[in-house]
C-alpha cells in the first residue's frame, strides 16, 4: 500500500507544501522524516477475529484519493475573547516556541501509515491557544473540504486554569470539485490541558458520502485538568477514528462521548481510548450509534489502568441500535487493569427497537413510523445530554432527525 | 522415504528408534517432530489407515501455520519447545512425563496432596506416577450399568479400533478441525489418550461421567482427545481432570476436545484444571449444538504456567442453548488467558456467559471472548458477565470481548466490572471474628460460588480447599 502512495508522491511535494506554509526548519525536517518512514509503517491497527477483519483498509487504493497539491478548501474559525484561534502560518509566527515544543508531542507523527501521511502532508492547520486564567467558550473551527484529499492539523494548548470549548465542523463543499473515484479526508488533533485547565472538543463530521475519512484526536491532562471529546459521525463512506486521552495528572478526568448514525453503505470503525497513568483519575466512555440499511460499525473501547494509577475509577459504556437487517454491528469494549485499588466496569448491548416501547405508542394511536422515529430519537438523548455545547447538540438532533426521514 | 518404510515393517519398534536417533544427528534440521514419529505412534496404536492419514495431514498443518503471536496480551509461547516431544508422545520410549515415584514430585506439589487429605493410591494416580492404582475397580462398576444401557464409554485409543464408524465421523472433522488454530493442528497429529463419550437416544447418564480416574491410563494424557457424542434427547455430565496439581517434566499440555449435542440433548461438561506451573496448557474444546440442544462448559483454571483455553460452541439449530461458567485463577507468574466463543448459527438461539477471574501476587487474568451472530439468527439472545478481583497492585486483569452482530433482531449484552477486594466486606467479617485471611478467603469463595455449585460436592469441597492452600500463600 504504501508503494501506491510513493507512485505519485514525492519528497519535492512535502517540501513545497511546506514552503508554502513558511514553515521553520524543524518543521520541514519532520514532514520529511514523516514521509521517508512511510515505507516502513503498517496501516493502522484493526481487529480481526477467525473469518473477519472488522475493517478493511488495504482495499483503498490512496493513489487515486490523495493529491497532495490541491488542498482547497475554506476554513472559518470563531475566535472568543482572550483566545488565539490561528491558521497555521499565523501561528507559526506567533507561537512558534510552542508549536515546536508540542508538535508530535501527543501524537506521534508516524504512529502508523496513515499518521504519518498526515504529517508529511498536512496543508491546514490550526492552532488554539488559551492563555492562563482564560475561560473560552465557544471557539469554533469549520472545515469546508473542496478538494480531492485534505490534510488538516490542529493543536490546542490550554494554560494553567484556563478553560477551552471548541466546536469542530467537517463538511464537504457545494462547490467541491467532482471526483469519480473518491475523496480522502485525515485529520489530527493534538490537546495538552494544563494544570486545573479544561478542554472540551466536540466535533462534527459529515463529509460527502464517496470520502475516506481517518482521524487521530489525542489529549494529555496535567494535575486536576480535563480533556473531553464529543464526536459526532454522520457522513463519509468509511470512517476510521480513534479519540484518545492519557491521563497524566494527579486527579484529573476525561470523557469522550460518540454518537454515530450510519446509513445506506457507510462503514465506521470507530475507536475510544484512555489510559489511567495517575493516581485519582476518573474516565467515562459512552458512545451510542443507529445503523440503517447496510451500513456496518466497529468499535473498540480501551481502559487501560497502569501500575501506578491508585485509586482509579473508569466506565464505558456502547450502546448499538440496529434498524434493518442489513446492518452489521461489531464492538469490542477492553479493560486492561494493572492496579488493583480501581472501580471499573464496561457494558455494551447491540439490539433493536424494543417491541413493547413500540407497541406502547402505537397503541396511543401513534403511527408506527411516527413512533419508531421518537425512540430513534429518544435513544440518543443520554449521549445528547452529555454535550455540553448548544450548538453541537442541536446541530446532532437535526441531522439525526433528518436521516430518520430520509 | 522407501528405504523409511522399510523400517516401519519392522515390528522391534526400538530399533526403529535407533535408526531415528541416527538420522537426527545426521540431520538437525529434522530435530524433533516429523512423519516418521507420527507413523509410528500411529503403527503402535494399531490405528487404521485413515487416523494415520489424519494425523499426517494435521502434522503438515501445524509445520505450516504460524504461532498465535499477535494477541494482545496473550502469553508469551517462545518457551514451548516442540523438538523436545518426542519422548513424551512416542510409546515405544521409555521416558515419560510422569515421575517414576512419589518421591520425586516437586515438593509443592507432594505438599498440595497432603494438604488436600487425597488417599495415596488417588495421589499416585493424579500426580501421573506411573503406577496401578484400585480406581479402575471403580470405573469397571460403573460401566456395567452404563452398558445396560448403551452407553460407550472408554478410552479413545480403544475407540478408535472398537468403534472406527463413529469415530471416524466426528474425529477433527466437524468440530476441531485441526485447521483451526496451530496447537489443535499439533494435537492432531500427535494426540494420545483420552475418553470417548457416546449416549444413544433417550438416555440420561446420571452419575456423572469421570475421566477424574482415568487421565493417566495412557501416557500423561497430555495430548488426550475427549470425544462425546450425545444422541437425540439424552443427558450426560461429563467431568474432566480434578483440583489436584498434575505435574509433568515436558511443559506443553494440548488437549482437544469435540462434543455433539443432538437434537434435544443436553450435554454439561465441566473441568477443572491445575496443571503444575511450568507447564503450557494450550486446549481447544468445541461443541456443536443442533436443534433445541443445551450444551454447558463449566471451567475452573487454577494451575499452569499459562493458558489459553477458550471452550466454544457452535449453535447450529434452532433454538440451541449454551451457557459458561468459566473461573481462572492466576496467582506468582501465571498468565491465565480464557473465555469462551459462541457462534449463533440459527433464529432462537441463547447463549449466556459468566466469567470470574481472581488475580494476586503478580499473576495475570484476561477474559478473551467471541460472540458471532449470524445473518438469519433472529431473536439470538446473549449475555456476557465478566466479573474480576485483584488482591494486589502487582496483579493484572483485562478483559477484552469481541462482539459481532449480522442480525438485527437480537440482543446482545456485555458487562464487565473489575475491582479490589472489598475493604467494607473485609472489615465486616473481620468484626464478626474472622482474622483477615479467613475473611479474604470465604469472600473468594463466594465469589467463585457459581462455579463450585455446578461440581459435583466432592469436587467443590476440593476446589474450595485448594483455593484456600493458594491463598496462604503455602503454595510457591
Amino acid at each position: 500500500m504504501s508503494t501506491q502512495v510513493h507512485a505519485e508522491l514525492t519528497a519535492d511535494q512535502v517540501e513545497q507544501i511546506s514552503e508554502d506554509l513558511d514553515e521553520p526548519e524543524w518543521l520541514t525536517e519532520t514532514r520529511l522524516d514523516a514521509f521517508e518512514a512511510l515505507d516502513d509503517l503498517d496501516m493502522p491497527d484493526v481487529i480481526t477475529t477467525p473469518g473477519r477483519e472488522w475493517t478493511n483498509l488495504d482495499a483503498l487504493d490512496y493513489e487515486t484519493l490523495v493529491d497532495p497539491l490541491d488542498y482547497a478548501q475554506e476554513k472559518d474559525r470563531v475566535t472568543a475573547e482572550g483566545v488565539d484561534v490561528l491558521e497555521w502560518s499565523e501561528a507559526l509566527a506567533e507561537h512558534g516556541d510552542l508549536i515546536e515544543e508540542h508538535f508530535g508531542s501527543v501524537v506521534d507523527p508516524q504512529r502508523d501509515f496513515l499518521t504519518a501521511l498526515s504529517t508529511a502532508l498536512f496543508s491546514a492547520g490550526t492552532v488554539v491557544y488559551v492563555p492562563e486564567g482564560v475561560d473560552a467558550e465557544d471557539v469554533k473551527v469549520r472545515t469546508t473540504m473542496n478538494s480531492r484529499s485534505l490534510f488538516n492539523y490542529t493543536l490546542v494548548i490550554a494554560e494553567e486554569s484556563s478553560s477551552v470549548t471548541i466546536l469542530e465542523r467537517q463538511a464537504t463543499g457545494d462547490d467541491a470539485k467532482p471526483v469519480e473515484e473518491g475523496r480522502y479526508y485525515s485529520g489530527v488533533v493534538e490537546a495538552i490541558a494544563g494544570e486545573n485547565a479544561s478542554i472540551q472538543y466536540g466535533a462534527l463530521q459529515n463529509l460527502s458520502e464517496e470520502t475516506y475519512n481517518f482521524q487521530v484526536k489525542r489529549g494529555h491532562t496535567s494535575r486536576y485538568s480535563s480533556v473531553d471529546w464529543i464526536e459526532g459521525n454522520l457522513g463519509s463512506r468509511l470512517t476510521k477514528t480513534s479519540v484518545e486521552t492519557r491521563l497524566l495528572g494527579d486527579s484529573s478526568e476525561s470523557q469522550i462521548v460518540g454518537a454515530f448514525f450510519g446509513h445506506e453503505d457507510q462503514h465506521f470503525d470507530l475507536g475510544s481510548r484512555v489510559w489511567h497513568e495517575e493516581e485519582n483519575t476518573t474516565a467515562d466512555l459512552v458512545t451510542r450509534g443507529v445503523l440503517k440499511d447496510s451500513a456496518r460499525s466497529v468499535y473498540e473501547g480501551v481502559q487501560d489502568v497502569g501500575r501506578e494509577a491508585w485509586n482509579t475509577s473508569s466506565y464505558q459504556r456502547e450502546n448499538t441500535l440496529m434498524l434493518s437487517d442489513e446492518s452489521e454491528a461489531d464492538a469490542s469494549p477492553k479493560l486492561i487493569i494493572n492496579n488493583h485499588d480501581t472501580e471499573a466496569s464496561h457494558s455494551a448491548t447491540v439490539g433493536q427497537v424494543d417491541e413493547e416501547d413500540l407497541f406502547y405508542m402505537t397503541s396511543r394511536s401513534i403511527d408506527e413510523e411516527v413512533a419508531k422515529n421518537l425512540l430513534v430519537e429518544g435513544f440518543f438523548v443520554p449521549v445528547l445530554e452529555e454535550v455540553a455545547v448548544d450548538e453541537l447538540r442541536d446541530d446532532l438532533e437535526e441531522k439525526v432527525a433528518t436521516r430518520l426521514r430520509e | 522415504m522407501s528405504s523409511d518404510q522399510d523400517h516401519l515393517k519392522e515390528t522391534d519398534t526400538e530399533k526403529r528408534f535407533e535408526f531415528k536417533k541416527e538420522e537426527n544427528s545426521a540431520f538437525q534440521a529434522e530435530k524433533g517432530l516429523d512423519e516418521e514419529t507420527i507413523r509410528v505412534i500411529s503403527e503402535d496404536k494399531d490405528e487404521p489407515e485413515w487416523m494415520l492419514e489424519r494425523r499426517l495431514r494435521a502434522l503438515e498443518q501445524f509445520q505450516e501455520m504460524p504461532m498465535p503471536e499477535d494477541w494482545p496480551g496473550a502469553p508469551d509461547l517462545s518457551d514451548v519447545d516442540v523438538d523436545e516431544i518426542v519422548p513424551y508422545i512416542r510409546p515405544d520410549i521409555e521416558t515419560r512425563g510422569g515421575a517414576e515415584n512419589w518421591e520425586d514430585l516437586p515438593e509443592e506439589i507432594q505438599d498440595t496432596f497432603d494438604k488436600l487429605g487425597i488417599p495415596e493410591a488417588e495421589k499416585n494416580a493424579l500426580s501421573g506416577v506411573g503406577a496401578q492404582y484400585e480406581s479402575e475397580i471403580v470405573y469397571q462398576n460403573m460401566k456395567e450399568q452404563w452398558e445396560d444401557k448403551g452407553v460407550i464409554f472408554c478410552d479413545m485409543d480403544k475407540a478408535v479400533r472398537e468403534h472406527e464408524d463413529i469415530v471416524r465421523e466426528y474425529f477433527m472433522t466437524k468440530a476441531v478441525p485441526p485447521s483451526d488454530n496451530k496447537f489443535a493442528a499439533l494435537h492432531g497429529a500427535i494426540w494420545s489418550g483420552g475418553s470417548f463419550v457416546y449416549v444413544p437416544e433417550d438416555t440420561n447418564v446420571e452419575m456423572p461421567v469421570q475421566a477424574y480416574f482415568r487421565m493417566n491410563s495412557d501416557g500423561m494424557g497430555q495430548f488426550e482427545h475427549t470425544l462425546i457424542v450425545a444422541e437425540e434427547n439424552s443427558e450426560v455430565h461429563y467431568i474432566e481432570g480434578c483440583s489436584a496439581p498434575k505435574y509433568s517434566e515436558f511443559n506443553l499440555h494440548s488437549g482437544g476436545v469435540e462434543v455433539f449435542v443432538k437434537e434435544g440433548a443436553h450435554v454439561q461438561y465441566s473441568t477443572v484444571q491445575n496443571w503444575s506451573k511450568n507447564t503450557y496448557n494450550l486446549n481447544t474444546k468445541r461443541a456443536i449444538a443442533e436443534e433445541d440442544a443445551t450444551m454447558e462448559w463449566v471451567s475452573g483454571s487454577m494451575g499452569s504456567k499459562a493458558t489459553m483455553l477458550y471452550p466454544s460452541t457452535i449453535l447450529k439449530g434452532p433454538g440451541a442453548t449454551d451457557n459458561h461458567i468459566t473461573i481462572a485463577m492466576a496467582g506468582e507468574g501465571q498468565n491465565i488467558d480464557t473465555g469462551a466463543k459462541v457462534y449463533h448459527n440459527a433464529p432462537d438461539t441463547k447463549s449466556t456467559i459468566e466469567s470470574k477471574s481472581i488475580s494476586k501476587d503478580g499473576g495475570r487474568t484476561n477474559y478473551r471472548g467471541l460472540v458471532h451472530i449470524a445473518d438469519g439468527a433472529e431473536n439470538a439472545s446473549t449475555s456476557v458477565e465478566c466479573d474480576a478481583l485483584m488482591f494486589d497492585n502487582d496483579s493484572t486483569s483485562d478483559t477484552m470481548p469481541y462482539m459481532e452482530i449480522q442480525e438485527q433482531k437480537v440482543d446482545v449484552a456485555h458487562e464487565a466490572t473489575v475491582g479490589k477486594i472489598g475493604d467494607e466486606d473485609v472489615f465486616y467479617l473481620q468484626s464478626r471474628g474472622l482474622d483477615d485471611d479467613d475473611a479474604k478467603q470465604m469472600i473468594v469463595a463466594g465469589f467463585i460460588e457459581p462455579l463450585t455449585e455446578e461440581l459435583p460436592i466432592e469436587y467443590a469441597v476440593e476446589m474450595n480447599r485448594l483455593i484456600e492452600l493458594e491463598m496462604e500463600g503455602s503454595l510457591g
